[in-house]
């Protein structure tokens, strides 16, 4: 038998999974529903040893409405929502919790790839991989998510989206931890999730905008054109206690396109995508704001 | 009765197995042009069986229309991919790890990647000379030119052109360019390969069963009676499973082990086994200020890659495709098919067509906004007619353009608004000429038994002969028995390609019933269409059946962003008399889906000679979500007619289509794939057009041509008084 077989482990128990991760670390390349990793191990891009697959870690696959912090007031905003890193994108598409409070999540986990691939793709798996040109990291960093890191030695850490992605197929996500859990909080009003294809209708984005109102705050975060998602604070404080208007909303898609660097792939070059973050960021505040 | 297809009862060549087989991985040229200076397997396991070059020197040399391959690039790769060893080992596995333990040391050498500058002086030649095959897929008089990139050259000389653009009232000129692109049929190449007593039998996916026999005979030097060729039900081939591939190869492993050898590509060497020719076309047409056309010239510039398998046939069709089913009284085309260190280009759906088409039909509509001519009405003035002569000389019959085209331009509403609409109409050529035989046995049983090469590559061509011969036989389609073609077992057959199988076998199964009820048991029929064209004039008979069609499209663009939305498309195509309808409709949903991925976003990319999307995310083929809000087609037929080919005819017309509809808006995109950045920057130059028409009067056509001329103008040498 050829020494190049990786060895493949499944622990059942997330306590199992930790322990083989923290005494594997680096020698072992965690799959979730592998629709990443078996793209790159095709293509002998990697050769990973040993495989630690969490497909039957079981308590790792839920969506739950998450503890009310009591902030929600005033307008009925969203719930509180935690959903299990092994949670596949067609679950969360489907759930009825999520497409009933959430329906902006059920909405752009049903816009990746195809019925096959949502069927197998989990959202730990497309947060921990850092692709460039995938969906929900944007939305999710929109809607200040947190995800839950778990160690062996260290328990929880809890990572906001905007430090978990740290630049192409990097997280701040350290050897011995496994991503187990997205956090979202109930305040967010108004979210929109565009996703710009220049080419089919089952390609990645070549301009994706998320965009939401979180604590009163506007967040608007691009995705798909560079390492990571973009996000400006800065910018979106031109909206602080203003009325999004029309005028509003191409000046912050101006300075979106000015301040984010974009690359060129398959899906466009830099200078194009630099004309379409400025209308599509103002798309999506016009539309956040009929 | 379930289809084998949905319930995976059929076998396809890779589930082909036998005891003790073993399989096959290839050790690939990572450089687009180098010199192999040694290639070391010592590393190898003696487990393992390796193909080096040392072991094919002795083999002959292949190739359908040029011999200028050999089983493994022995001396000189000449495309990154390009074969220089292989191994045969007991699992796939441990051949690819086996192929890592291979040795080779290169010497690059510059490489040319554009057609147009393969034959610039100074590009260096991808071979040194041009030897003409002797498979007969070689059907018509080869003009390789020595001492360049150009393997053939196919001229039309039909009227004095010079003169005609003289009594043009209005002239347009532009150039044209079309992308590569990848057949990506679901099932990969696959090929098992076994000498049995010093004959060599192999399964193999393939549309060219005799061609790849001739071809194998020559290599291993041996009469093409030792050579079985059993090809299985492909599971999509769309011109790529075509002449020799990887046939050789396993047969050389086979040999060397004295076992069964097997080879099924991965998705990405797909890409670097065959695509589409990316072209650049030339175009200048000329027409009296009524509408009458005068004067054509076009000149194509047909990439074929590293070896022309039949890129000298695509480029021939193209040249007299791009002429389009018009009167036109002078004509000169001159067409090229030129080598370049990237991955061979062969067959693929519509050959030759799409990108005549694309150049053709985009340059019609060009005319009529500078005419000031509904772009309708100029096709109507000048289409053929029953009785016309094309500008081969051949006389038309069986014509049907101007029915075809008043059934799009009425499905469409172009008499209401032409805004963001387009239209086009084509002819595309069958093979010609060609031979089709087949042979009918009536069994003791009442059931008969149906012997022909034509291949099943998911075009339903066994059920369309099963319910011909079931009609022409007067029984129920259930008791005809159709064996898998086997070259031991079936009459020749030219190929199954160009849309001619239910024609041609058609017409030879016709023949075979009725001497089947002469003779009482046994009955043979052979069809043959004669013709061929004259390289150096392109007079004489392009073919002797042609597929016309015709499409509509309307689009809908996001100006500030450049994506469009294909709001309508519609093709009627003329179908003769239909024997399969459902097997019909769907060529023609399938040809025009695939024409909307070569419009809107397919298009293989290289980086100095590396594939850079030579993958299915990377490059994108049409989703079920891609359709056009409103899809539709028309079978034109008529009652008693003769039966006509589908398989092709409504891609083609798909990119005009859309093209033309775009610059309904002003929009002016000549190059595909329409991407929408693409059609942005086009958007931009509108714009600037406006401004410039605003500010000063200039002669906008004249400015724009200038610049074309200055920037795009191709050269290409010409071989003074050479006639081949």
């Amino acid at each position: 038998m050829s020494q190049n077989i990786p060895e493949w482990l499944a622990p059942i128990s997330l306590e199992e999974a930790l322990e083989l991760r923290a005494r594997l670390g680096d020698e072992a390349t965690v799959v979730a529903g592998g629709t990443f990793i078996g793209i790159l191990m095709n293509q002998r891009i990697i050769a990973p040893r040993v495989l630690l697959s969490l497909r039957n870690v079981s308590e790792l696959a839920f969506i739950e409405p998450g503890q009310d912090d009591g902030r929600n007031q005033g307008d009925r905003k969203g719930l509180p929502l935690r959903i299990g890193a092994m949670t596949t994108h067609r679950a969360v598409e489907r759930s009825p919790v999520v497409r009933q409070d959430w329906s902006i999540i059920a909405y752009t986990f049903s816009l990746v790839a195809s019925p096959r691939v949502r069927n197998q793709a989990t959202v730990g798996g497309v947060l921990a991989d850092a692709d460039y040109a995938s969906d929900p990291p944007a939305l999710l960093q929109a809607l200040n998510a947190t995800v839950i890191a778990r160690s062996l030695k260290n328990g929880e850490r809890e990572i906001p989206l905007d430090e978990l992605i740290t630049g192409y197929y990097e997280t701040s996500l350290r050897v011995d931890e496994l991503l187990v859990e997205v956090r979202i909080s109930g305040n967010v009003e108004h979210a929109v999730y565009r996703k710009f294809r220049s080419r089919s209708s089952e390609d990645r984005p070549c301009v994706a905008v998320a965009a939401a109102k979180v604590d009163g705050k506007l967040r608007v975060v691009v995705g798909a054109v560079a390492d990571r998602p973009q996000y400006f604070p800065e910018i979106c404080a031109l909206a602080d206690g203003q009325q999004v208007d029309r005028e509003l909303a191409s000046e912050v898609g101006r300075r979106y396109a000015e301040s984010i660097d974009p690359i060129s792939d398959s899906r466009g070059s830099a200078e194009y995508r630099r004309r379409v973050i400025a209308v599509e960021v103002r798309r999506a505040l016009e539309e956040m704001n009929p | 009765m379930s289809n084998p297809r949905v319930t995976g009862a059929i076998r396809y060549a890779q589930d082909v197995e036998f005891e003790g087989m073993l399989y096959a991985s290839i050790l690939r040229s990572p450089h687009p042009h180098a010199r192999i200076l040694r290639v070391d397997a010592s590393a190898v396991p003696d487990s393992v069986v390796v193909l080096t070059p040392d072991d094919i020197r002795e083999l002959g040399m292949y190739g359908c229309q040029i011999k200028d391959q050999a089983v493994l690039a022995a001396d000189r790769a000449r495309f990154a991919g390009d074969p220089v060893a292989a191994v045969a080992a007991p699992s796939r596995r441990e051949a690819e790890e086996a192929i890592d333990l291979i040795d080779v040391e290169y010497e690059e050498l510059t490489g040319v990647y554009d057609a147009v500058e393969a034959v610039s002086q100074g590009a260096p030649l991808v071979h040194e000379h041009h030897y003409i095959s002797d498979n007969d897929a070689a059907y018509f008089g080869m003009r390789p030119q020595e001492g360049t990139n150009i393997c053939h050259r196919f001229r039309i000389r039909h009227g004095d052109v010079d003169e005609g653009f003289k009594h043009a009232d209005v002239i347009i000129e532009e150039t044209f360019r079309t992308a590569g692109a990848q057949h990506a049929p679901m099932e990969p190449h696959a090929s098992v390969a076994r000498w049995e007593g010093g004959r060599l039998e192999i399964w193999t996916g393939t549309q060219t069963l005799f061609n790849l026999r001739m071809d194998l005979a020559g290599i291993f030097n041996i009469p093409e009676n030792q050579i079985r060729i059993i090809p299985p039900p492909m599971g999509g081939a769309f011109g790529a499973k075509t002449f020799v591939r990887y046939e050789a190869i396993v047969a050389c492993l086979a040999r060397k082990a004295g076992r069964p050898v097997k080879i099924v590509l991965s998705r990405y060497e797909e890409w670097l086994t065959l695509n589409r020719h990316p072209a650049t076309l030339r175009v200048k047409l000329g027409a009296r200020s009524d509408g009458a056309l005068v004067s054509k010239q076009v000149e194509c510039w047909v990439d074929t890659g590293a070896y022309a398998d039949c890129g000298p046939g695509v480029a021939q069709k193209m040249g007299y495709a791009a002429v389009g089913p018009y009167r036109i009284p002078h004509v000169r085309v001159d067409s090229h098919c030129i080598y370049t260190n990237l991955p061979p280009n062969g067959a693929f759906r519509g050959f030759g067509a799409m990108q005549a088409v694309w150049a053709s039909e985009r340059a019609m509509d060009m005319l009529a906004a500078k005419l000031g001519m509904d772009p309708l009405e100029l096709r109507l003035k000048n289409v053929l007619v029953d009785g016309d002569h094309f500008c081969t000389g051949e006389l038309m019959h069986d014509v049907h353009f101007i029915e075809c085209l008043k059934a799009v331009a009425n499905k469409i509403g172009w008499a209401d608004n032409r805004q963001g609409k387009g239209l086009c109409v084509l002819m595309k050529g069958m093979q010609t000429p060609s031979r089709a035989s087949i042979a009918v046995e009536a069994n003791e049983d009442g059931t008969y038994t149906v012997r022909c090469a034509t291949a099943e590559m998911g075009q339903g061509a066994w059920r369309s002969m099963r319910l011909m011969a079931a009609e022409l036989l007067d029984v129920e389609p259930e008791r005809v028995f159709f064996p898998e073609p086997d070259t031991d077992i079936v009459p020749y057959d030219t190929r199954t390609t160009s849309s001619r199988s239910t024609y041609m076998m058609g017409r030879a199964l016709v023949e075979a019933v009725r001497d089947l009820k002469q003779r009482g048991e046994l009955g043979y029929g052979e069809c043959v269409n004669k013709g061929g064209l004259d390289p150096d004039t392109g007079q004489g008979i392009a073919s002797t059946h042609w597929h016309q069609g015709t499409a509509a499209a309307e689009v809908r663009v996001d100006e500030e962003t450049g994506r469009f939305q294909v709001v309508k498309l519609h093709s009627a195509i003329y179908a003769g008399r239909v024997i399969n309808r459902s097997g019909a409709e769907l060529q023609n949903e399938g040809s025009m889906i695939m024409g909307l991925g070569t419009a809107l976003f397919e298009g293989i990319t290289f980086a100095e000679g590396q594939p850079t999307n030579a993958n299915l995310s990377d490059y994108n083929i049409p989703a079920a979500g891609d359709l056009p809000l409103a899809f539709s087609h028309d079978l034109v037929e008529r009652e008693g007619a003769e039966v006509h080919g589908l398989g092709e005819t409504a891609l083609p017309p798909i990119p005009p289509v859309i093209g033309n509809a775009l610059y309904s808006l002003g929009i002016h995109v000549i190059d595909l794939p329409m991407s929408a950045e693409a059609v942005l920057n086009a958007i931009d130059r509108r714009q600037q057009r406006q401004g410039m028409d605003a500010g000063e009067e200039v002669d906008r056509n004249k400015s724009r041509e200038g610049r074309l001329e200055a920037e795009r103008r191709p050269y290409i040498p010409e071989a003074k008084g050479s006639q081949g």
